[in-house]
């Protein structure tokens, strides 16, 4: 068949810059671009948190213990003082750091036992889905409270807490998807041109999953975000004096919630916000890189 | 059919058994055994070696560990979970009236998730792309982004402000007052509802849309049905299907994963017994607990397959 019209043209017409695809998933996606402005807010307060904090998150006054809202303090001030819209602006830091740490920890080793697990077949891939099953058995809050335990608490550890359910969860997605790579011809001559394996894995099948990978990984960022305050609000997760959201909803919170509900109030609406902005991204970017997934 | 059933239980086993050497190995990795733990608790910090040690031969924790995975399967096969090595209760006893409240709590959130998840779908697909449709979805994503625990301390407010009252904070088992325990249950399964029929409702929208496009439809329509008749007898039968296994399967979660809402609501379930069990490197409790989630959402996930089977007559297994 002779080219069609439209594919000469698709072929003389400029690939569209970052900035091109950029526009056309605003204009397509008006609800993914919200989402989309939501981390950026959220990225922006986490990297000039101390430019555009009015107060110190840890400095604690006394004499505002437990204040209302007002012009010093816009969100009011919590048990000890300290500046509620200061330690929510602080937070944006913990959950991004957390969120992606865990989300990036648990999608790339996810993806790659995923991706060797459709590779090697046979016994490998026998053995890795039946271990798969086995963590799937166990809902997610318990598999990382368990961690903590082994681990301690604290951020970093947290972050491992987090990303180690997540890890089966996106290895057994991105098999799938790898299954049908592993029959196309450009793996075969691969290995006809006697690439080692790790290299066929990496270089070959993995940059060909990429789509339900990066899926996988912003859908699990929202995720992070509420393991994490969930973990801190249980006191397993962060700890004190930092600065984060769960944390900030725990204990004097609950005690003062009904003289001082700001305490309870904010921080709750600051984590609804940021799960909200990253689950509408994820759902269009879901959409955009695979329609097939659609109806999940 | 039947065959099928047989290998679906049997291929429980190995998961099983592979939770079992999962969760036994994570808690020897865990710092710390329960015996300091105890001593730790009475304020003894400085207690002899010997002291100790004595202490955890009584607990048979200086056995090798094959045998002690080995006395912990043998008690398992024959339904005996042990006792418990912190209070030395049966352990059957301890989780009892928990398993009760969560599994009570378990399906009163499934059914508030059902009943918002179905309507609300039903609704957003047939206002397709209006307001209606714009409202639901948002409401749904809205559900998906609150933290339930945050969802539940802003529920007690509510009612601590508006009617100066809050729930009862004692677990009432149903059969003792029914009254007393659904005041008490109802807000956490509102707020835990509430989050999971965020998924539900987007599936029930979108395979409603899916049916509604399909030829028999299509000629239902033709042949001059009632609306009504339509969606209920040839569109609802046909999408109702997806949405009722990611409930079920969601459900089988529910079981051990509200730590946090239980928290906030002072209620002692299962989610809080770990923790607690964990804290005080409670082996043998952990271990009982973690087996008990993770066969009720093995069951589930098998009872959602076969019900799924028997629904509906495309499916056979074979």
């Amino acid at each position: 068949m002779a080219a069609s019209p439209q594919t000469v043209d698709s072929l003389t017409q400029r690939e569209p810059g970052w900035w091109g695809v950029i526009a056309d998933f605003c204009r397509r996606r008006p609800l993914g671009a919200l989402g989309g402005g939501i981390i950026l807010f959220m990225v922006f307060l986490a990297a000039s948190a101390n430019l555009i904090a009015p107060y110190d998150p840890l400095e604690t006054d006394y004499g505002a213990m437990l204040a209302a809202p007002s012009a010093a303090h816009w969100l009011g001030a919590d048990a000890f003082g300290r500046d509620v819209l200061s330690r929510i602006i602080y937070g944006s830091r913990t959950a991004l750091m957390v969120g992606l740490g865990a989300s990036l920890i648990g999608a790339s080793l996810g993806a790659v036992i995923g991706v060797a697990s459709a590779y090697f077949g046979g016994r490998v891939d026998l053995i890795t889905q039946r271990v798969v099953d086995v963590f799937f058995a166990f809902p997610v809050i318990i598999l990382a409270l368990a961690v903590v335990a082994i681990l301690g608490a604290g951020a970093g550890n947290v972050i491992i807490a987090i990303a180690t359910p997540m890890i089966p969860r996106c290895a057994r997605v991105v098999r799938s998807s790898a299954l049908s790579v592993r029959q196309m011809p450009y793996v075969d001559a691969a290995r006809a041109s006697g690439f080692g394996h790790r290299r066929i894995i990496l270089r070959h099948m993995l940059p060909n999953v990429m789509a339900p990978i990066l899926i996988m990984a912003t859908a699990f960022l929202g995720e992070a975000i509420l393991l994490e305050a969930s973990l801190s609000f249980l006191g397993l997760g962060v700890q004190e004096p930092v600065a984060a959201w769960g944390l900030m909803l725990r204990g004097a919170a609950v005690q003062f919630a009904e003289s001082a509900p700001w305490m309870a109030i904010f921080p709750g609406l600051a984590i609804s916000l940021a799960v909200f902005g990253f689950n509408l991204f994820g759902d269009s970017l879901r959409d955009a890189l695979d329609p097939r997934l659609r109806t999940q | 059919m039947g065959y099928y059933v047989l290998k679906r239980l049997l291929a429980m086993i190995p998961t099983l058994l592979g939770v079992a050497v999962l969760i036994f190995l994570l808690l020897r990795v865990v710092p710390g055994d329960v015996v300091e733990a105890r001593f730790l608790a009475q304020g003894s910090q400085f207690v002899s070696q010997d002291l100790m040690n004595a202490e955890r031969q009584k607990l048979g924790l200086d056995q090798p560990l094959w045998k002690q995975f080995t006395t912990w399967m043998w008690g398992l096969a024959r339904f005996d979970f042990g006792v418990s090595m912190w209070t030395g209760g049966s352990i059957a006893e301890e989780i009892k009236l928990r398993f009760a409240l969560s599994l009570q709590l378990a399906i009163m959130a499934s059914t508030v998730a059902t009943l918002l998840a179905i309507p609300l779908g039903i609704l957003a697909a047939m206002k397709q792309d209006t307001w209606v449709d714009y409202t639901v979805r948002v409401f749904s994503i809205a559900g998906l982004a609150m933290p339930s625990f945050w969802l539940g301390i802003l529920l007690i407010l509510v009612m601590l402000t508006a009617f100066k009252w809050i729930p009862p904070m004692v677990f009432t088992p149903i059969w003792v007052d029914p009254w007393q325990n659904l005041a008490q249950l109802v807000w956490p399964a509102l707020a835990i509802g509430y989050r999971y029929s965020a998924v539900g409702t987007r599936m029930m929208r979108s395979a409603m849309l899916e049916v509604l496009r399909e030829d028999y439809i299509r000629t239902a329509r033709a042949k001059g049905l009632w609306t009504k008749l339509i969606l209920s007898r040839h569109a609802l039968k046909n999408a109702i299907l997806p949405v009722l296994t990611v409930i079920s399967l969601e459900f089988a979660f529910l079981l051990g994963g509200l730590v946090v809402t239980e928290q906030v609501f002072n209620l002692n379930g299962l989610g809080m017994l770990f923790v607690e069990a964990i804290a005080r490197r409670d082996y043998t409790l952990t271990q009982a607990l973690v087996m008990l989630i993770a066969t009720f959402f093995l069951f589930v996930n098998f009872f959602v397959d076969i019900a799924y089977a028997w629904i509906d007559p495309r499916i056979r297994y074979s």
